[in-house]
């Protein structure tokens, strides 16, 4: 079996030779360079197959014996077996350097969207000896150019069979990792309430809504306030996608007392679907319909109180043209609970990351 | 590398016309090389090892083109769209790295190096050919790090757009709704449609 990386390296692995002989041969170790206030680097990397033009160089660094690989075709070097993982692993969207450093190669989001994780696939190729890969959440938006995941071959040397099965995993399972884009989407908003409509208080939800909408580059392009009346609310509801909005946003009105008739004014349009609360507090009181492709979201009244809801969770994966369903709203209970700290890190925290 | 006023006339053969931009570019772009540590990036071996990024498409960037022999069909040039009159140069042996921007101080400073005319272009022109690099240009060492779809070399990612079938190379392809897709059915083309039934060829 190949050795650990900090190890001494076996015989069969590594050999000492004379610098004239090592022509053609590939160098089991980096070659430092320094050129006091100048340079200080590798000036021959780990794997360089010397050439008769390195040999004065090499000299001139002092070199007159050299340790250099002596691999056959079933053993290949870290570096490329990384290189050969991430290009099997990196979806659309997932981007990564041309050089692994120190054996490993970083990916990265190429743009801004929501990041995707394959998880069952990702843990089998970590099942897989000698491999590893280690990414951040499932369903976490990300910016251009976020580090998303990390992977290498864990010894110097692996095994050519043992690096095709777990480059065949993430082949099958395509894209182990990948970065939906987040459409630019239109979204219409109707704030519900009595005592809003009535002009009794002033309304806040029309703030934050867009505030969230923006930074995931959608939009706000309507906003109506209504009391708290069923068929005006479902008559406004046709409105609005008669008009052809990308997303129907209602706040208020979603608890379950008399004058909270949001939800049932939705259901009332006559919808394709409609889920009813959601295992994440705060946000328990959610709704989430769809009629056709236009989602129809319910925010209840605890999101202008606190700064991260379900709201926040569901919102990108909608923009990135997710439909989530009431077995979606159940799995956020896993991580579904805020901890309402004194200042909110929301993504940099455990709410909402499911696995 | 050729010297300055013959790198110069071939530039400004090779781009039409000789102007401020072709002594800017040439200048920068023998800055660029000598930093890097590149005195043939027109030749094997160096033409394997230079990767310039321009951050404008005018006249300089042909000349920085013309100096370090990089090309965008062999991918050694790359078009940052900023607007601002700067190039990277990267060593792709050394991953060295120096960005060279233009000053704009650079432009009222012609007056005390150029000629005395009322004609603004060739008082640029000529002041450019002497004024110090460091009134010229402003320079900084920079890491630079290229994605591996990037580089040169044969195409090593395909993708075929779930919406027109096209094939998509080198990891341009995004993810939108679920489906893998080429940018102009992602995000709409820069080009309009006249009669969808006629072809022309």
């Amino acid at each position: 079996m190949p050795q650990k990386k900090n190890n001494p390296l076996p015989e069969y692995v590594q050999k000492k030779v004379k610098i004239e002989d090592a022509v053609g041969l590939a160098l089991a170790h980096d070659i430092t360079e320094i050129r006091p206030g100048e340079f200080k680097g590798p000036s021959f990397r780990k794997g360089h197959k010397i050439e008769r033009k390195d040999l004065c160089r090499l000299m001139r660094l002092g070199k007159r014996h050299l340790y250099i690989l002596k691999l056959d075709k079933w053993q290949v070097h870290e570096d490329k077996a990384v290189l050969e993982l991430a290009v099997a692993l990196a979806g659309p969207g997932v981007t990564f350097g041309r050089q692994p450093r120190e054996g490993k190669i970083t990916l990265k989001a190429a743009y801004s969207g929501l990041f995707k994780v394959n998880v069952d696939p990702l843990i089998n190729f970590n099942l897989i000896p000698e491999v590893m890969c280690a990414s951040i959440h499932n369903n976490t938006p990300v910016t251009k150019g976020q580090t998303l995941a990390g992977t290498r071959a864990i010894p110097l040397v692996i095994h050519r069979n043992i690096l095709d099965k777990a480059v065949d995993i993430a082949r099958i399972h395509y894209p182990v990792f990948s970065v939906k884009v987040l459409s630019h989407a239109k979204a219409r908003l109707i704030i519900t309430g009595n005592e809003v409509y009535d002009g009794l208080i002033e309304d806040k939800f029309e703030d934050i809504v867009t505030k969230k909408l923006e930074a995931y580059g959608a939009s706000l392009v309507e906003t109506v306030i209504l009391p708290d009346d069923e068929s005006m609310i479902a008559d406004k509801v046709k409105v609005f996608l008669n008009e052809g909005a990308d997303l129907i946003i209602t706040t208020g009105g979603m608890s379950v007392d008399p004058d909270d008739v949001t939800r049932l004014g939705i259901k009332k349009v006559g919808v394709d679907r409609i889920y009813y609360s959601a295992a994440v507090l705060p946000g328990a009181m959610f709704q989430l319909a769809y009629k056709g492709d236009v989602p129809i979201v319910g925010i209840p009244a605890c999101a202008l109180y606190h700064e991260t809801t379900i709201f926040d969770l569901i919102l990108p994966r909608l923009l990135a043209g997710e439909k989530p369903d009431n077995k979606d709203l159940a799995r956020f209970a896993h991580g579904g609970l805020c901890l309402d700290c004194p200042t909110c890190h929301f993504p940099a925290c455990s709410f909402g990351k499911t696995g | 590398m050729q010297d300055f006023e013959t790198l110069l006339k071939g530039s400004a053969k090779d781009h039409g016309h000789l102007c401020p931009g072709q002594v800017v570019g040439v200048r920068m772009a023998m800055l660029g090389c000598e930093l890097i540590g590149l005195d043939d990036p027109q030749n094997l071996p160096q033409i394997k090892k230079i990767i310039v990024y321009v951050e404008i498409d005018r006249c300089a960037t042909d000349a920085i083109s013309y100096v370090t022999g990089v090309k965008l069909g062999r991918r050694s040039l790359k078009f940052v769209d900023n607007g601002i009159m700067a190039a990277t140069f990267v060593n792709l042996e050394t991953n060295r790295a120096f960005r060279i921007l233009s000053t704009e101080e650079s432009r009222e400073l012609a007056i005390k190096y150029g000629p005395t005319t009322k004609d603004k272009h060739i008082q640029q022109l000529e002041a450019y050919k002497i004024m110090p690099l460091e009134e010229l240009f402003m320079v900084e060492e920079v890491k630079v790090e290229i994605p591996i779809y990037e580089m040169p070399g044969p195409t090593r990612f395909k993708a075929v757009c779930q919406q027109c079938k096209v094939l998509v190379r080198d990891k341009k392809e995004v993810y939108k709704n679920g489906q893998i897709l080429c940018r102009p059915c992602a995000f709409g083309t820069y080009h309009q449609a006249i009669e969808k039934s006629k072809k022309v060829v």
